[in-house]
C-alpha cells in the first residue's frame, strides 16, 4: 500500500523541520475542520489538533508503514482527542461553544449565513458524538464508509447505521431546510 | 463512495453551507514549538547519546537495528566461549591420562599373598 506521507513521517521523526511543517500543510487545514465540527469550539478545537500533532511528533520516529495508513491513524488521534475533551465537559452549553463563523461580503447576508451556519452548528452539535463523527466524516470531510469506519475504530456495518440515525437526526431537526 | 439516497445528498449540502474553519497562524507556530521543543529533548540525555551513536554506527537506521546487531553478536562470542573451554578441558584430561599411564605401576608388598 503507497502512503505519501511516509517519507515526511520519516523525516520529521528524524528531527527534520522542513518535513514537520509539510506535514503540518497538508493535514492541518482538514484537522482543524473535524476539530471544529466536533466540538464546536475554534479554542478546543486548536487544543485539540495542537494535542493530536504532539503525539504525531513523539511517534513519528517509531512509525511503522506497514500497519496503517498514516492519514487515518492521524485522524483517528484527532478525533479521539477530541473525545476526550469532549468527555470532560461538564454540561455541554451548545450556545456557549458556538463560535463566531467567518465575515461574509454584505452585512445582511453576513447575518443570515451566521445565522444558517449557527443553526446547522447546533443541529449537529446535539447529535450524540459517535453519529456526529460519523455524518462529520462522511458528509463534510467527504470521506469514503471504508475510511471512516477504520478513523472511528469500527464496522462498516456499524458506520452505516450511525450515518443513517445521524441524516435522520439532522433532517428532524432542520426540516425547515429542506424546503429551500 | 455510494450515497444515492436523496438523504445523503440533502446532508452533503447542508453541512457545504457551514463556513470554512480559519487555521491561525499563531496555532502554526505553537504546533512547530512543539516539534522543536522535541527535537531538542531528542538531542540531549542518553537518549540523545544513543540516536547519535545510532547514526555514527549504522545511518538512517533506527536504535534497534543496531541494538539487534550487537545482541546477535554478544549472543554468538558467548556460546563460543561457553563450548570453547569444553575442548581444552578435554585435552587437558586426555594429557593427564597419558601421564598417569607414563608412571610404573606401584604394588603394595604383601598384599595378595
Amino acid at each position: 500500500m503507497f502512503d505519501p506521507d511516509t517519507d515526511l513521517v520519516k523525516r520529521a521523526g528524524a528531527g527534520d523541520r522542513a518535513a514537520a511543517q509539510a506535514l503540518m500543510a497538508r493535514h492541518l487545514p482538514k484537522m482543524m475542520s473535524l476539530a471544529r465540527r466536533m466540538l464546536g469550539s475554534q479554542a478546543e478545537a486548536e487544543d485539540a489538533v495542537q494535542d493530536a500533532f504532539l503525539k504525531l511528533w513523539t511517534h513519528a520516529a517509531r512509525w511503522n508503514p506497514g500497519k496503517a495508513k498514516f492519514e487515518t491513524w492521524l485522524y483517528r488521534v484527532t478525533m479521539n482527542k477530541c473525545y476526550d475533551r469532549l468527555r470532560k465537559r461538564p454540561a455541554a452549553n451548545l450556545e456557549e461553544a458556538a463560535d463566531v463563523p467567518d465575515p461574509a461580503p454584505s452585512a445582511d447576508r453576513a447575518l443570515e449565513t451566521a445565522d444558517l451556519s449557527a443553526e446547522i452548528e447546533e443541529a449537529l452539535a446535539s447529535l450524540p458524538e459517535r453519529q456526529r463523527a460519523a455524518v462529520v466524516l462522511c458528509h463534510h470531510q467527504e470521506r469514503g464508509n471504508i475510511e471512516a469506519a477504520e478513523i472511528l475504530g469500527i464496522s462498516v456495518e456499524a458506520l452505516e447505521s450511525l450515518l443513517a440515525r445521524g441524516r435522520r437526526a439532522l433532517r428532524a431537526k432542520l426540516a425547515h431546510l429542506r424546503d429551500e | 463512495m455510494e450515497r444515492n439516497d436523496a438523504d445523503g445528498h440533502w446532508v452533503d449540502r447542508t453541512l457545504r453551507r457551514l463556513p470554512t474553519t480559519p487555521v491561525p497562524q499563531v496555532l502554526e507556530a505553537r504546533i512547530l514549538k512543539d516539534f522543536d521543543r522535541l527535537s531538542e529533548l531528542r538531542n540531549t540525555g542518553l537518549r540523545g547519546w544513543l540516536s547519535r551513536a545510532t547514526a555514527a554506527v549504522w545511518p538512517g537506521a533506527p536504535v534497534w537495528r543496531p541494538a539487534m546487531a550487537f545482541g546477535a553478536a554478544l549472543a554468538i562470542g558467548l556460546a563460543l566461549g561457553v563450548l570453547m573451554p569444553l575442548q581444552d578441558e578435554a585435552s587437558a584430561s586426555e594429557q593427564s591420562a597419558s601421564i598417569m599411564l607414563d608412571t610404573p605401576p606401584t604394588f603394595e608388598i604383601g598384599e595378595n599373598s
